[in-house]
């Protein structure tokens, strides 16, 4: 490659908020895959909490927030499959042709941190080590709109001394679903207490997922429950920062 | 306006003035050949055959558990009254059997047995001809006629049916074009009638046959 | 109903632990079945694809395959109806009953029919109405609705039917086992079959260029319900036309699939008007009922795609709401997610505002729909009507204006970062258990607390002192 790509982190709100090292690691692996990476200050949230209680206008103003901070780079990356869901889903926001050929030029680029690695950049970790067990959970963005399913996988395989347990219904929703989650809470709970009894059944150490707000539910519910599971993001795996307090531990 | 004139402008109205903008319309000639053209390759939307041949496919399809039907291959007809005093042995069935009206099984009356037309509400066993076999998913295909009371098919607990082997089509849309113009009724019939609705557990003959043997006469 | 009542009917179905182990019993196998099915059948996707296609054909083409269909119908000696709502098909109905002075009438299952609301139209007409499908045989008796449209008595445990069988079967079956009790319906209801004056059934397929109306079945009630009566009666929403009967088998082969994991139901017939001459069997009368009740609605808005459904049922078997709450929650005609596209159309947003919300948008319905309905762009489509006409809940339509006027403004949006979430420590530093306002999170999830300084903040200060 000549030039490096240019890249713009959409670091997403709620990384932003509540657990900043994933943002870190994504910055680390994009720029260990040899990409220069800038974050756009003007950025705050892809827009999905308004999307999907359907506030268009609100989605479409946050949209355009976006498209406008990141339309300079090469690509967009952010380390969450339902952001990037959400920010290739703005042309379906804009009713002015001129700012949907912008938001269909960015959503062209946009990419789920993972898949960009091993798609776009061909990379893979090398030297990265974790003695571990661990189990992949499907987030449900990142699996059905992104198709991001392989490549975390094909990626952790090269991560040495970790070994990775099959998790029965990995590709079944945990139940988070935004403001689901809350709006709903007695039958996002019984969801996801499924969803950590099959955690639980791997007998893994460790529970990784691409989504921090699935991470989030899935985290709270096993530690509710007394579970000894601890939870990262993929991308923390990968970039070595797997060895300090995992989600929900004190910092 | 009437229901029928106020369904119809609704949908016309819907299609040319709707949220989408208006969609073109079509003469009858493009809708006919739009509608052809969504059959034109049927190899790419239906599933192989299971068998080198329709024959060898349909008697393979017929071995599928699922089905819950049994087949016997016989080498003629003259060997079918053979064959329907065995099974009504071999199932302790008693020597009666309604037959539907169709010719060819006039020769059951050689058998020491009662035969009838009318097929009782508690019929034990009937029998009936095919007209044709469907070898993509081994049903056979009964049509209405004065000779072939649907009830037949449906009533007894052992059904059984003759299917000339001659008359297996390969697949689900090869049947359209020779059973036109569709009779009164048309029915697929594979395998017995079955019911999954308490809990899940599959239980034969819940309202049809919960036997079904077919007959089928070889070239 | 209101918010709160969906809420309770959820609360109670999940405090039902009985329901929640019939739900898994029926979904679990219907999607290992399904699976199982579409691995045997490479040409699934593109079938699939040509399905949806199929469809889309139709409903663009709707007012010509209507006619035509009218046209052969009427050729093979049926008469066809027209009716825009439920009221009118149900009168259309229970007219021809009356008419007919029928005495009995045996129905085959037809979610349309429930649609309709025909059920209790003919009980006001005070006409016998035996439900001939097992599971509404089950759920006749115990006085509900179909919680499932392929398995309507799913929600009901073997030993709840034979608490029903054994109260209302004379003689009564012969054990509480599956067949044993099966074979007591079948025993019951032959005695109907054979008495009915009019057999009602619904049609999967209105084939236009025939005319012919086709019902699927395993059972085999459909044609037990249509022949024997003097009259049979179909109903049947506009969208079930199919341009002929090879377009009518390639929709079969990815409706059975997906519903059952079979590759074809055990009956599948045409019906194609009343007896002809010198025929065995046969009723002397045919009606065709055809149903809008919203459907040329759909047709001008944003839902025209869920006219595509063929009722198969595969979004609701692998919905996880669905699978937690059972049919019933739902509170309309229709559960699980196609349901909850739809029951706003048929009751009106307003009654059912909670069904487009309640879904987490994990997009595994519309990834199983063998028609490709994209259901969540629609349930999407159903929230921003739902904000349009303020029936979004007041806290939740305040909390997200104040995020969103604060992440339209980046500066302040840093700046609230960086004041909020010591403020949020203050209730933990690892794990929270209990947050003011965030009892929907903490009552059964720990929440991890946030951390002490944002990302944005702290590659700022990093930023800057790789400046200096
Ligand atoms: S929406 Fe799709 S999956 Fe659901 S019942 Fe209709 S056709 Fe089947």
């Amino acid at each position: 490659m000549t030039t490096p790509p240019a890249v713009g982190l959409f670091v997403t709100c709620l990384v932003d908020a509540m657990r900043p090292q994933i943002g870190f690691a994504t910055l680390k692996l994009l720029e260990q895959a040899g990409c220069r990476v800038d974050v756009p200050r003007a950025q705050t949230c892809c827009g999905q909490p308004a999307g999907n209680s359907g506030d268009r206008k609100a989605a479409a103003a946050l949209a355009k927030q976006v498209i406008a901070a990141f339309e300079k780079f090469d690509y967009l990356v952010a380390p969450s499959g339902s952001c990037v869901g959400q920010i290739r889903s703005y042309p379906a926001l804009m009713d002015n042709p001129g700012w949907r050929r912008r938001a269909e030029d960015l959503a062209a680029k946009s990419f789920e941190i993972l898949s960009f690695l091993h798609d776009v950049m061909g990379w893979r970790p090398n030297g990265v080590r974790l003695d571990a067990t661990a189990t992949y959970h499907d987030s449900c963005s990142g699996l059905r709109e992104l198709g991001v399913e392989a490549q975390p996988r094909a990626l952790l395989e090269s991560v040495e001394g970790l070994e990775m347990r099959p998790l029965n219904g990995a590709n079944v929703c945990c139940g988070f679903g935004g403001t689901f989650c809350v709006k709903y809470p007695e039958i996002s709970t019984a969801i996801v207490s499924e969803k950590s009894a099959n955690i639980a059944a791997t007998g893994a150490d460790l529970l990784l997922a691409g989504d921090l707000g699935c991470l989030m539910n899935m985290a709270g519910r096993l530690h509710r429950e007394g579970a000894a599971t601890r939870c990262f993001h993929t991308a923390e795996v990968l970039a070595g920062m797997a060895d300090g307090p995992a989600i929900g531990e004190d910092t | 306006m009437s229901a029928r004139d106020d369904i119809l402008a609704a949908i016309r109205t819907g299609l040319t003035h709707g949220r989408d903008g208006a969609l073109p319309r079509q003469t009858p000639a493009q809708i006919a050949a739009e509608a052809a053209a969504l059959l034109a390759d049927p190899d790419e939307i239906r599933p192989a055959l299971s068998g080198p041949d329709p024959v060898a496919a349909f008697i393979a399809k017929c071995a599928n558990p699922a089905l819950g039907v049994t087949l016997e291959r016989l080498a003629g007809w003259e060997a079918l009254p053979q064959a329907v005093a065995a099974y009504l042995t071999r199932h302790d069935l008693g020597p009666r059997i309604a037959v539907s009206g169709d010719a060819r099984l006039d020769r059951l009356a050689q058998l020491p047995l009662e035969t009838h037309r009318d097929t009782a509400p508690d019929e034990a066993a009937a029998i009936s001809v095919a007209l044709w076999g469907i070898a993509e998913t081994g049903s056979v295909v009964i049509h209405s006629a004065p000779d072939q009371p649907i009830l037949n098919a449906m009533l007894p607990r052992h059904w059984l049916v003759v299917l000339d082997e001659t008359r297996i089509l390969p697949f689900l849309d090869d049947y359209a074009a020779p059973a036109a113009p569709a009779p009164r009724n048309a029915v697929l019939i594979t395998g017995s009638s079955g019911t999954t609705d308490i809990e899940g557990y599959f239980v034969r003959g819940a309202h049809g046959p919960g036997f079904v043997h077919v007959l089928l006469i070889s070239r | 109903m209101a918010d709160a009542a969906f809420k309770q009917r959820a609360h109670d179905a999940l405090a039902d632990t009985n329901l929640k182990t019939a739900i898994d019993r029926t979904t679990g196998t219907a999607e290992t079945k399904r699976a199982i099915a579409v691995e045997a059948f490479p040409e699934f996707q593109a079938a699939r694809s040509r399905a949806a296609a199929i469809k889309d054909h139709v409903i663009a083409n709707l007012d010509h395959y209507l006619i035509e269909f009218e046209r052969n119908a009427t050729a093979s000696g049926a008469q066809v109806h027209w009716a825009r709502d439920a009221a009118e098909a149900a009168a259309i109905v229970t007219k021809i009953c009356t008419d007919a002075d029928a005495k009995i009438v045996t129905r085959a299952k037809s979610m349309l029919g429930e649609e309709i609301g025909l059920p209790h139209a003919l009980e006001e007409a005070g006409i016998e109405r035996v439900e001939t499908d097992l599971a509404e045989h089950i759920i006749q008796l115990a006085q509900e609705r179909p919680s499932h449209i392929i398995w309507p008595a799913m929600h009901r445990t073997r030993e709840d039917v034979a608490t029903l069988f054994f109260k209302d079967h004379h003689p009564p079956p012969e054990a509480d086992d599956p067949a044993a009790m099966v074979a007591s319906a079948r025993r019951v209801l032959r005695a109907k079959f054979m008495a009915a004056d009019v057999g009602i059934s619904g049609a999967n397929f209105l084939v236009a260029d025939t005319g012919a109306t086709c019902t699927v079945t395993n059972e085999g009630n459909a044609e037990l319900s249509t022949t024997p009566p003097r009259i049979h009666i179909v109903t049947a929403g506009i969208e079930k036309i199919v341009p002929s009967t090879d377009h009518a088998m390639a929709l079969l082969r990815v409706l059975v699939r997906s519903a059952t994991g079979g590759e074809i139901t055990q009956y599948t017939t045409f019906h194609c008007g009343p007896k002809r001459p010198g025929d065995a069997d046969g009723p002397e009368e045919m009606h065709i009922v055809l149903v809008d009740n919203g459907r040329t609605r759909m047709i001008g808005d944003e839902f025209r795609q869920m006219l595509r459904c063929i009722r198969c049922g595969a979004c609701m078997n692998h919905c996880v709401v669905y699978r937690q709450i059972g049919g019933h929650a739902y509170g309309g005609t229709y559960p699980g997610p196609m349901g909850a596209v739809l029951t706003p159309v048929l009751d009106g947003l307003a009654q059912s505002r909670d069904l487009p919300h309640a879904c987490t948008m994990n997009g595994r319905c519309e990834e199983v729909c063998p028609v490709r309905i994209p259901l969540k762009t629609l349930l999407k489509a159903w929230r921003v009507r739902t904000w349009d006409e303020g029936l979004v809940e007041k806290p939740l339509r305040y909390g997200l204006g104040l995020w969103g006027f604060a992440a339209r403004r980046p500066w302040l949006y840093h700046l609230g970062a960086r004041m909020a979430l010591p403020v949020m420590r203050l209730f933990g530093r690892g794990w929270i258990r209990r947050l003011p306002l965030a009892g929907g999170w903490t009552d059964s999830r720990d929440l991890p607390a946030p951390a002490a300084r944002s990302f944005m903040d702290q590659y700022r200060r990093q930023q800057k002192d790789a400046r200096k």
